[in-house]
């Protein structure tokens, strides 16, 4: 349980979204989702150790278990009523969409370097900034409505992993408020695809920006 | 000396035992995968020895070109397993520099296009144009991988680079590296997911559809060359696992040979198992595999970069 782990937590989770960038497939992007949020939690439980707070191993457990078991499940449910598999993107390819998130990782391994420490650790920082970008890319170069959720999601992880390494940690009460405020957020967004697909029987969401009259 | 004699020898032990122990080693994974006993384990020295025996047919539009690749593609693998340190005992020599085996390897590749467009034939020719599209998509993948753990070590020399330090920092480096490295060889090596080796149409194929036109001793000494290669990019890849295990574990000397071997063992059969469970990739989604090594060596760059910016 030392630092060094706690880095290298961070950093396969940033590989994570590195791959879920390459990956056109839904599925496999929830399952890289599910993989790196095992990792903020895994990440989470090493703060815990390494800082000796009680409370940081409660939020782990709530991490798993919202966040690496729930979401994922919902959103495989929802992959499964709406039949649709996978996502062509849009603008970029996947494969380059996947080389640009590791330019960003990098970018944001010297920008972090260049604002200068607190007191948690560099490489932890960079790895979530390099998530918050990979999130915003994926929201940028994905089709489906579907994807943009797990961007968002992976937005979501990285702004979590930020206050979790570089703070001394927030309050339980807030931590929790914030894992069921994206827990209801996911479902609505998920329920809200679903109408979408319903009555437009597709979730493009480059053909929503124009307004229909029927 | 004596060690210096005993570490010669193990080497050419190495060099000779190992290539058609991993064949065989795919070949038996693969076969118990599918419930299958397989071909014995001497399989690969039998076909060699059949092929030693056979007579040669040439077709009348080869020339001298043919016949001298093969011979000068064995050669060069052979200087790569000279230079590469694939293993852990490899006696090590002056000027083994990255980029050195990163051309040699270029050019054995070289060297077998010509010869498969020296045929003259269809199947060669279109064989050739593949693994042209296939050479330059995985080269940077190859040497990104490479120079991220030159740039770790601050030197190019290969030798240097696979020193068994105990830096802590080149765990990742050395771990993301190995992993480029060894998808990209599976590229190289025109193995399952971007072409299927014992598949029966030529029309799918990369690198059994470039030898077709070799038979007898020329189709042995590409048949040796082959092994000999598959040996030597699987064991760097292991090498780059073993280091990236000893930056934790201080390893005594026998136990890096024994890692070695068995790193080797188990890359073939990871191989193996990659065959017997996947489906070979369509021609136009192999970009995209091959972008998942290029990925791997881009991180280890980037790392490596970082690391030696804070070091600064």
């Amino acid at each position: 349980m030392t630092a060094t782990m706690l880095d290298c937590c961070a950093i396969a989770a940033a590989l994570c979204a590195t791959f879920m960038a390459g990956s056109r497939h839904l599925k496999r992007n929830i399952l890289f989702y599910t993989l790196q949020t095992i990792l903020l939690a895994f990440a989470t439980a090493i703060r815990g150790s390494l800082q000796s707070e009680e409370q940081l191993y409660l939020i782990a457990i709530a991490i798993a278990l919202l966040k690496a078991i729930s979401i994922p499940l919902f959103l495989r449910w929802i992959v499964r009523k709406l039949c649709i598999y996978s996502d062509p993107g849009i603008m970029i390819a996947p494969p380059l969409v996947m080389h640009l998130s590791l330019i960003l990782f990098a970018c944001s391994y010297f920008e972090i370097a260049s604002i200068g420490h607190s007191k948690g650790s560099s490489m932890a920082a960079s790895a979530s900034a390099s998530l918050l970008l990979t999130g915003l890319l994926l929201m940028l170069t994905r089709r489906t409505a579907l994807s943009q959720i797990i961007g968002f999601l992976v937005i979501e992880n990285g702004i979590y992993l930020f206050a979790m390494t570089q703070t001394t940690g927030m309050p339980l009460i807030v931590e929790m408020g914030i894992l069921l405020d994206v827990l209801a957020g996911v479902m609505i967004a998920g329920l809200v695809a679903f109408r979408i697909q319903k009555s437009f029987e597709h979730i493009d969401v480059t053909q929503l920006a124009e307004l229909k009259d029927e | 000396m004596i060690s210096l004699v005993i570490s010669w020898l193990n080497f050419f032990l190495a060099i000779l035992l190992l290539p058609p122990l991993i064949l065989s080693l795919i070949r038996k994974t693969k076969a118990r995968l599918q419930n299958r006993v397989g071909p014995s384990w001497f399989q690969p020295i039998y076909d060699w020895s059949k092929l030693c025996r056979k007579d040669e047919t040439l077709s009348s539009t080869l020339t001298w070109i043919f016949r001298g690749s093969a011979a000068l593609n064995f050669i060069l693998v052979l200087l790569l397993a000279l230079f590469l340190p694939w293993i852990s005992f490899k006696p090590s020599f002056t000027g083994d520099d990255i980029f050195l085996a990163i051309y040699v390897l270029a050019l054995a590749r070289f060297f077998s296009l010509l010869a498969s467009l020296d045929s003259g034939s269809a199947f060669g020719g279109f064989a050739a144009s593949r693994e042209a599209t296939l050479s330059l998509l995985v080269e940077p993948a190859f040497m990104l991988a490479l120079v991220a753990l030159g740039i770790n070590a601050r030197s190019s020399s290969l030798s240097a680079i696979f020193s068994y330090s105990t830096d802590a920092n080149n765990q990742v480096v050395c771990f993301l590296a190995g992993t480029g490295i060894l998808l990209s060889s599976l590229v190289e090596l025109s193995r399952m997911p971007i072409d299927d080796p014992t598949t029966h149409l030529e029309l799918t194929m990369v690198h059994e559809a470039m030898i077709l036109e070799a038979s007898g001793r020329n189709l042995l000494l590409v048949e040796v060359s082959y092994a000999l290669k598959m040996t030597v990019l699987l064991g760097l890849s292991a090498q780059c696992f073993i280091h990236a295990l000893q930056a934790n574990i201080v390893c005594p000397k026998l136990l890096l040979v024994i890692l070695s071997y068995l790193g080797i063992l188990g890359l073939a059969a990871l191989v193996g198992l990659i065959e017997g469970l996947t489906v070979k990739l369509h021609w136009r989604k192999d970009p995209e595999f091959i972008a998942y090594a290029l990925t791997m060596s881009l991180l280890a760059c980037f790392i490596s970069i970082g690391q030696g910016a804070t070091f600064k």
